[in-house]
Parts: C-alpha cells; sequence; structure tokens
C-alpha cells in the first residue's frame, strides 16, 4: 500500500531529503501517477501524515490506555517501535513551516497527553529521540 | 524561465524572454481551484515526455511547449533541471505544468500555501 510506505519513507528521512526519485523508487509508483493521486509531495506527505495518526498512532495510544495501569512497561513499545517516529520529524522540521502539519501535531501531541500524562509524554518523546540516535537509557 | 503569481483566485504563470517563443505561450492563468499541488522535482526532466504538439524540444537544452503522454498534455518550459518544479493540475487543459522558476522552494510554497485540500 503506497501511503503506508510513504508514511516508512517520511519517518525516516528529512522531508526535504527525499526527492521525488527517492519517494517513486521507494513507492514503486509512477511519477505522473503519484503526481496525479496525490497533487504534489505535500499532498503525499500530508495525507501519509493523516494514514499514520490514524492508524499507527491512535491504534498505539488506544492499546496503552486499554492495558492495565499496573503493567509498569505498558508504554515502553512507543519507545522501542517506530511509532512515534513520523511525529517527531514533522514537530522538528515540517511543523515550524507548515500551519497545517502544525495543526495535526499539535492535536497529536495532546492526544499523547491524554493517553500517558503530560510529563511521561515529554518523557517518551525525548526516549525515542535518543533511541534513534543509538543511544541507551 | 517561467514566473508564478497569485492573482485573484488565479494561478498566474508568465513565460519570460525568448522562452514566450519556445514555449509558443507567454501566459497561463489557471483558476486556483484547478490547481492540486506544487513540487519542486530536478528528476522531471528525466521522465520520457513524449510527442511535442507544439513548441521547442533540444534534448539536453531545452524542452518548451505542448507534449502528449499516456493521453495527457503536459506543458514544459525548462532548461534548468536544477529549477523545474510540477504544477499538477485537474480539469484543465493540460494535465499538468512542468516549469523553471528563480527560486523553487519559494514558488512552491506559495502555490501549495493556496491549494485547499
Amino acid at each position: 500500500m503506497v501511503t503506508r510506505a510513504a508514511v516508512r519513507l517520511f519517518a525516516g528521512r528529512a522531508y526535504d531529503g527525499l526527492s521525488v526519485d527517492d519517494l517513486v523508487n521507494g513507492l514503486g509508483v509512477h511519477r505522473n501517477s503519484l503526481y496525479k493521486t496525490f497533487g504534489s509531495k505535500r499532498g503525499l506527505y500530508l495525507t501519509a501524515l493523516r494514514w499514520y495518526l490514524e492508524h499507527e498512532f491512535e491504534p498505539a495510544l488506544a492499546a496503552i490506555e486499554k492495558s492495565a495501569p499496573e503493567d509498569g512497561g505498558r508504554d515502553a513499545s512507543l519507545v522501542e517501535g517506530g511509532v512515534l517516529d513520523l511525529l517527531l520529524l514533522a514537530a522538528v522540521e515540517q511543523a515550524p513551516g507548515d500551519p497545517e502539519v502544525a495543526g495535526l501535531i499539535r492535536g497529536a501531541l495532546a492526544r499523547l497527553d491524554d493517553a500517558v500524562g503530560v510529563e511521561r509524554a515529554t518523557e517518551l518523546l525525548g526516549l525515542r529521540l535518543r533511541a534513534r540516535t543509538g543511544q541507551r537509557s | 524561465m517561467a514566473t508564478v503569481s497569485i492573482d485573484s483566485g488565479n494561478l498566474v504563470v508568465e513565460m519570460e524572454g525568448l522562452d514566450k517563443l519556445w514555449a509558443l505561450k507567454s501566459r497561463l492563468e489557471i483558476p486556483l481551484a484547478n490547481v492540486r499541488g506544487a513540487t519542486a522535482d530536478p528528476g522531471m526532466v528525466r521522465q520520457p515526455k513524449g510527442i511535442r504538439t507544439a513548441g521547442s524540444h533540444i534534448p539536453n537544452v531545452i524542452t518548451a511547449g505542448t507534449f502528449r503522454l499516456d493521453g495527457e498534455r503536459v506543458f514544459w518550459d525548462v532548461r534548468d533541471a536544477e529549477k523545474a518544479i510540477v504544477v499538477e493540475l485537474a480539469d484543465e487543459r493540460y494535465a499538468r505544468l512542468v516549469i523553471q522558476v528563480d527560486d523553487p522552494r519559494s514558488a512552491v510554497d506559495l502555490i501549495e500555501r493556496s491549494v485547499k485540500r
């Protein structure tokens, strides 16, 4: 599925570092059909970001909320898996210059706060940031 | 080279200098409702362009004018691939425009900000 593959690409490398060549090769679609389907690279990005928030981010939070509170490491999956990666990258590189992305990211951060509390949410984002650079806490 | 601007709900693309001649077109005006997005895409010029129906094509030098590929009309005005942007359209004579602009990033931002999705 093209959108899911686009989420992986955008979560793995900076937006500006991904050329249309990279996207076309990584997604296995023709350039013209990419333009026809999504309108632009940013159109693809917004579609991927919305899909990720609905189909990856939200279910991960819902699973944490459903698990028993006494289960201590219930939100550790957010640090070990890549589920926070697109959120982190979008927050750092696209949100400051793109109000539409900023709106989506603000909503996602508020949702994360709701699910685990502001302090833990901040900690999880920091831990994932460190994990991505290979640093183990 | 072309300049892009937004004027009363339209995307206005104006060809500059001799490009008017090569492309056989000096100005395109497209309602923003029919503009789907814009992308900086230096790799676009390596794509098959199809059959030229009007304009000029000197490979590796200039691609300008109207080309037809897979049943779509595409307008080209590019010499320097690094400055090419692709503007995707809907319900227009052209399926997309591939034009060279002075500052691809700001042209893309301008168009993307103006497009409703």
